[in-house]
């Protein structure tokens, strides 16, 4: 479904991603871990369009993306929650989510509409807590409530893949763990996704597949269960991000 | 207090005139943080397209005032569709931080030369569509195209007002003035975004000049001045604020006209930019401009 090979990115002059390789099979959950400063978000940018690569290939759907604009892959399907949620504040929550779906109202849109209400219904339904703001600004959304909308607003894309960047990043323990769990019914219903995480044990509980990005490189990969149970990952990441 | 009477409706139709403009500054301010500079010369574009369709320079009359305001309104989207292309688009790329404030003068100055070349260096009367008889409102003298231009103007910010909340277009604008790269990643084309803004904008200022036009003379020069006052009210009322442009453009409109009676018209110029002064250091953002607050 999204393949990357050999991907390259810098900030100016500063190499961030010194060539990685990872594959996201369609249906199933593949997560990207490491330390702050290893390069997670900028794969993630990488991907989704909104920083060019410098070198590599990224093959979405079969159709090579690398270097096309952001709005260009959206409407390929893809939907990226980023870093630090970045809806859109002086807009309403119900606004925010119908801008997730603008490629399928929009007559250059290419993505078909399908059943629009249905799926604002269901997106709702997985956050409850946005049904009842839907017409508060997103702006006055508490932190938690604003990364439930990020991530309700990519699902409107009704995306082939879905890049999620730190979900949990700032929230409140109770609600890491439930983004965890709408995680695993987003994953129950067969979306296919790249999980960016601090939280190593529990984006590896419940990915299928995890790689370990360590300065721009992957340092190991495979199965989500043999990660978990590999003492070097253990030692580095999985104790370590119980203690944050 | 008749006099006084006066001097505030000829100030609120002046002030009228500066918020269109203004308001075309926002427009490009709020999704790509760049401005027009050319904002006058666009509004004088569109008066002598105007004047070249309604009055008889260019072998016309062609059309009426009315049938004439929906072609200024295209002529001045494609020419603002034109500077961004030209002017501010490499700019941006080439995330040039000031590139665009020279391109947009260049362009504007060059506006201005074509103008002088087409339609000379005289000033043109413009023939008025409606009655030249004043109407008496409460004690004032004002000309049925005073009120027509406060009308006009109203209803151009209140249509894109409705245009940006209620369709996903406008909505799509919003978005790519709050967070270009966010709106990006929904799918929006946020360079035909920026180019919209541009097309607006220069759409409100050559709307703002068949406006104006009956009411004073057309000319290749008469924009210059006009731009840089509503850059003045844009920045007094806030960059980013719909309202603010409109109180700010009645304030200097009255500030004009009652200083211009009470002092000397040779000081008509001088309370708006003491205005403009005074907000600047005491409110920089402008009187309704939001302090941006980012929740982390």
């Amino acid at each position: 479904m999204l393949e990357i090979h050999d991907l390259k990115a810098a900030y100016g002059q500063v190499q961030v991603l010194h060539g990685i390789s990872l594959n996201v099979p369609q249906g199933q959950v593949v997560t990207l871990i490491g330390s702050n400063g290893a390069g997670k978000t900028t794969t993630m940018r990488a991907v989704s369009g909104m920083l060019r690569p410098s070198g590599g290939r990224i093959v979405l759907r079969g159709r090579d993306i690398t270097g096309l604009p952001a709005h260009r892959i959206a409407k390929i399907g893809l939907a990226h929650s980023p870093e630090g949620r970045r809806v859109f504040p002086t807009q309403s929550v119900r606004d925010n989510l119908m801008l997730g779906a603008f490629t399928r109202l929009t007559l250059g849109g290419k993505r078909p509409r399908g059943d629009l209400q249905g799926d604002l219904g269901r997106a709702l339904d997985l956050f409850p807590r946005l049904r009842e703001r839907q017409n508060q600004l997103a702006g006055t959304l508490s932190g938690g409530e604003q990364q439930m909308l990020a991530m309700a607003r990519a699902l409107m894309l009704n995306p082939e893949v879905l890049l999620l960047d730190e979900p949990s990043m700032g929230l409140a323990p109770i609600l890491v763990e439930e983004v965890f769990h709408i995680i695993g019914r987003l994953k129950a219903q067969g979306i296919t996704m790249l999980l960016v995480e601090q939280f190593a044990a529990a984006a590896l509980g419940v990915a299928d597949y995890g790689y370990v990005l360590e300065n721009g490189r992957i340092a190991v990969h495979g199965p989500a269960a043999q990660l978990r149970s590999d003492p070097k990952v253990q030692a580095a990441y999985l104790g370590g991000a119980a203690s944050h | 207090m008749d006099i006084l009477m006066q001097l505030l409706m000829s100030g609120i139709a002046l002030g009228m005139i500066y918020a269109v403009i203004a308001f075309g500054y926002q427009s490009t301010f709020a999704t790509s943080g760049t401005l027009n500079f050319g904002q006058g010369e666009a509004l004088m574009l569109g008066a002598m397209v105007g004047l070249s369709l309604n009055g008889d320079v260019l072998g016309g009359p062609y059309m009426n005032y009315w049938l004439m305001i929906p072609l200024v309104l295209l002529f001045g989207a494609l020419q603002g569709m034109l500077v961004e292309f030209v002017g501010v688009r490499p700019a941006i790329k080439s995330k040039s931080e000031f590139g665009w404030i020279m391109s947009t003068i260049a362009l504007g100055i060059i506006f201005r030369n074509v103008a002088e070349n087409i339609w000379g260096r005289d000033d043109l009367p413009f023939p008025s569509p409606l009655p030249t008889a004043p109407i008496h409102i409460l004690g004032a003298n004002v000309l049925p195209m005073e009120l027509m231009v406060v009308v006009g103007a109203l209803l151009m910010m209140l249509l894109v007002e409705v245009f940006n909340r209620r369709s996903i277009y406008g909505k799509a604008v919003v978005a790519t003035a709050s967070d270009r790269d966010a709106a990006g990643l929904m799918g929006i084309n946020t360079s035909l975004v920026i180019m919209f803004s541009y097309a607006l904008s220069s759409m409100s200022a050559a709307f703002a000049g068949v406006l104006i036009a009956p009411i004073t003379l057309t000319g290749a020069s008469m924009g210059a001045v006009l731009g840089l006052k509503a850059f003045a009210v844009a920045i007094i009322g806030g960059l980013t604020s719909g309202l603010g442009v409109i109180v700010g453009g009645v304030l200097l409109g009255i500030a004009e006209t009652t200083t211009g009676f009470y002092l000397s018209t040779g000081y008509k110029d001088v309370p708006g930019l003491v205005l403009l002064l005074l907000v600047l250091a005491i409110k920089p953002s402008g009187l309704f401009g939001k302090t941006t607050i980012k929740k982390v």
